[in-house]
């Protein structure tokens, strides 16, 4: 389980998160939602400790990612799967190589056959064929990257896997296709998943539950049902300004 | 402008002169700290040693042999009559060991192997790869900077030698074709000049500056933010702090060896 409790953080000088609460539940699918600009990520990559809070915590397992020590840290990484915005393959490197790197470092010494077959799986979980694994990042379309990020993600069969606006930057096809995609893993390899997007559509296709982050601080908490139904200004703000929303 | 804003500016460079030291120390201790870990980084140091070596080695070469030239050509123009000319052989190995040599190699090497160094983890540093190396429990340090450091510390000393050679050789060919010395002349002259001292001090500065082009091209890198702009930005600031590490290495490191010798 993952616990966010009172988190508070300035960047630039600018407070970004204004003592954020929040719970994530074994085995759900929870999308942050809210306009570009108001601390998703910054809330994200708190979680894996790439960024240090101000004030509050955050606790993953039962271990608290501010005050954990090195190998504390390395325990909460070896749980966590982080999938970027930009995809944030590693360019110098093959699809095979980045894949691999999903795995712990070390795992594939003296293992090699297991590790190409845990590849091939991970490939065929996003649809893509073994043909790219030799490929560099530069050869592959943009939704073809952003599936090879998500299949690193996976292939580690970690317990969490974070997404940081999955379909940004992506036509509307892809974009649909990724979020089936982020459905049907999620599924597939059991794992928590974390959605940050402003993408309403992909929020209400992907979600058990819906948080809506603005200003700094949880504004609204509820399943994608309930969200829609809800009279909260916050949220009929947001729904209502999103451009091409079709589930409000 | 009033006098607390005069005051203020050195301040506020004095204080980032500070950071950049204490950041450096930081990544400095935890690049030697991963040196103990040969196994992880041995395998991409000797990449990075081949690239860096055969990358730069037609560079390397013909800088050497122009130094070499111009050595032998300034040194016989400074020559007073009826002084010695195996005096200009003297001159070129003396100058190639002990300063042409190991500087100008690493200032080929700034340009080409530090900019590139800078840019490539510039790049990865603005699009969150050093982030994505650290979310699956990686250490940049020991994948990304040892291995560089690494590698640039023992190519440089093979590098320099092979400059130290050609310019050596050019030198001679300067000197026996042009200037009118003696084959004799030249071979005496350097005969005369050389010591191990000098060739010591020139692998010593070698391996410095190997270090000094790498680490500081990695702690620029590291720090890139903005971009591609940003990353531009970033291989302009590697070069330039490394050029600047050379030269106050260079300046550090006379004195010890006119101690030493």
């Amino acid at each position: 389980m993952i616990e966010i409790i009172g988190l508070h953080k300035r960047l630039g000088g600018r407070p970004v998160l204004q003592g954020v609460d929040l719970d994530v539940r074994e085995g759900e699918t929870l999308a942050i939602m809210g306009p570009s600009g108001t601390g998703k990520s910054v809330l994200l990559k708190h979680i894996v400790g790439l960024f240090d809070p101000d004030a509050g915590d955050i606790v993953v397992d039962g271990i608290s990612v501010p005050t954990a020590d090195r190998d504390g840290i390395a325990a909460v990484r070896t749980k966590i799967a982080y999938v970027f915005q930009n995809s944030a393959l590693f360019d110098s490197m093959t699809v095979r190589g980045n894949l691999l790197m999903g795995l712990p470092p070390g795992y594939c010494r003296g293992r090699m056959p297991e590790c190409e077959e845990l590849a091939l799986t991970a490939l065929r979980h996003v649809n893509l064929e073994p043909e790219v694994l030799s490929l560099v990042p530069a050869e592959l379309s943009g939704g073809m990257q952003r599936r090879v990020a998500i299949a690193r993600a996976i292939i580690g069969k970690r317990r969490y896997v974070l997404y940081d606006e999955p379909t940004t930057g992506l036509d509307p096809v892809n974009a649909t296709r990724i979020n089936r995609l982020i459905a049907h893993v999620s599924r597939e390899v059991d794992a928590t998943s974390i959605v940050v997007t402003h993408d309403v559509e992909s929020a209400f296709f992907l979600a058990d539950r819906i948080v809506l982050l603005s200003e700094g601080v949880i504004q609204a908490e509820g399943t994608p049902e309930e969200l829609r139904v809800t009279d909260h200004a916050a949220v009929r703000d947001f729904l209502d300004a999103a451009p091409g929303t079709r589930v409000a | 402008m009033s006098l607390a804003d005069a005051f203020a500016a050195p301040g506020r460079s004095a204080r980032a002169a500070a950071l950049h030291a204490g950041r450096m120390g930081i990544l400095g201790w935890a690049t030697f700290r991963s040196l103990a870990r040969p196994r992880a980084y041995a395998l991409d140091t000797v990449g990075y040693a081949k690239q860096i070596g055969f990358d730069s080695l037609a560079l390397v070469l013909l800088m050497g042999a122009l130094s070499g030239a111009v050595m032998a050509q300034q040194t016989m123009y400074q020559l007073s009559a009826g002084l010695p000319r195996e005096i200009v052989a003297g001159g070129v190995v003396g100058g190639m060991l002990t300063e042409l040599g190991p500087v100008l190699t690493a200032v080929v090497l700034a340009g080409r192997v530090g900019a590139g160094i800078g840019a490539e983890l510039g790049t990865m540093k603005v699009t969150n790869q050093i982030d994505a190396l650290l979310t699956m429990g990686r250490d940049p340090v020991l994948e990304l900077v040892v291995p560089r450091v690494v590698a640039g510390t023992l190519i440089l000393v093979p590098l320099v030698m092979l400059a130290n050679a050609m310019g050596v050789f050019s030198g001679y060919v300067t000197s026996v074709v042009i200037l009118g010395l003696t084959s004799g002349e030249y071979v005496d002259g350097a005969k005369g000049y050389y010591h191990h001292g000098a060739l010591i001090f020139s692998l010593v500065k070698a391996a410095a500056y190997g270090f000094a082009i790498t680490f500081v091209a990695c702690y620029v890198g590291l720090r890139a933010s903005g971009g591609a702009a940003g990353v531009g930005r970033t291989a302009t600031r590697a070069v330039v702090a490394i050029i600047v590490s050379i030269m106050v290495l260079d300046t550090v490191l006379g004195p010890v060896y006119k101690a030493l010798t």
